[in-house]
């Protein structure tokens, strides 16, 4: 592979990453509001099935542009939302603010 | 010179993914942004394979995949599908679809190609180059 190529990329998905800050930005939100939700035992089925979509995009696309471990947490998250209990939507808050938080410094 | 359709809702996807594969492999691509206007574009281009994401809305990559296996044209395209992680359930769905590979997300966009190439197994079977000055059969 040249190194052009590999410039050609970078370059794109530094591009790309500012281009998405104002969906990644609103996606944190929705995740933040479902979990909220959940925290209050209010969680309807909309807002979790709308969560889950955004959490499982989330941990497919956050590595893509280098953020493993926000990927993983997105990961995680989507996991709650795929099979919610209430032990597990508990978890929600914390993991939501671990996501934020790892993104903190690129938001 | 291999053709690839990418179908993924995802803008952000297909942009990498796309020149992923043009500047890494000098692949030509054809991106869609749902199942429906991946079989048209499908049809359309017989591309040699097809990287389609498996979470879209509408329907689905399994559902789309089923649809192009009941047009004759589209069917025997190499389908891979692309997903964030794995899970069991989805695991013993993809397995019985009949699709060329599972590729998971996130996909290191400086090794898309590779990965394409080998599971298809196209590394050890380059296109064919046509040689200009041999006449057509």
């Amino acid at each position: 592979m040249t190194e052009n190529a590999n410039q050609e990329i970078e370059t794109l998905l530094a591009d790309l990453w500012q281009r998405h800050l104002p969906t990644l930005h609103r996606r944190l939100a929705i995740l933040e509001r479902a979990a909220t939700a959940a925290s209050t035992g209010v969680l309807a089925e909309a807002v979790c099935e709308e969560a889950l979509s955004i959490a499982h995009k989330l941990s497919g696309n956050l590595g893509m542009f280098g953020y493993q471990q926000a990927g993983d947490i997105a990961s995680e998250i989507e996991q709650v939302f795929r099979a919610p209990t209430p032990k597990k939507l508990i978890q929600l808050t914390a993991l939501t603010q671990k996501l934020r938080q790892a993104l903190a410094a690129r938001l | 010179m291999r053709r690839i359709l990418i179908i993924d809702d995802e803008d952000d996807i297909r942009e990498v993914a796309a020149l992923s594969l043009e500047a890494t492999a000098g692949w030509q691509v054809f991106t869609a942004s749902s199942g429906a206007k991946g079989i048209e574009l499908a049809i359309a281009e017989r591309p040699d394979a097809i990287l389609m994401d498996v979470m879209m809305p509408d329907a689905d990559g399994p559902t789309t995949f089923q649809n192009m296996q009941q047009n004759p044209a589209i069917a025997n395209i190499p389908v891979l599908l692309l997903t964030a992680k794995v899970q069991g359930v989805d695991q013993r769905r993809f397995a019985g679809l009949g699709v060329a590979a599972i590729l998971l997300k996130p996909f290191d966009p400086l090794t898309l190609a590779e990965q394409i190439s080998e599971v298809l197994g196209w590394n050890e079977h380059p296109p064919v180059q046509q040689d200009p000055s041999t006449p057509a059969a």
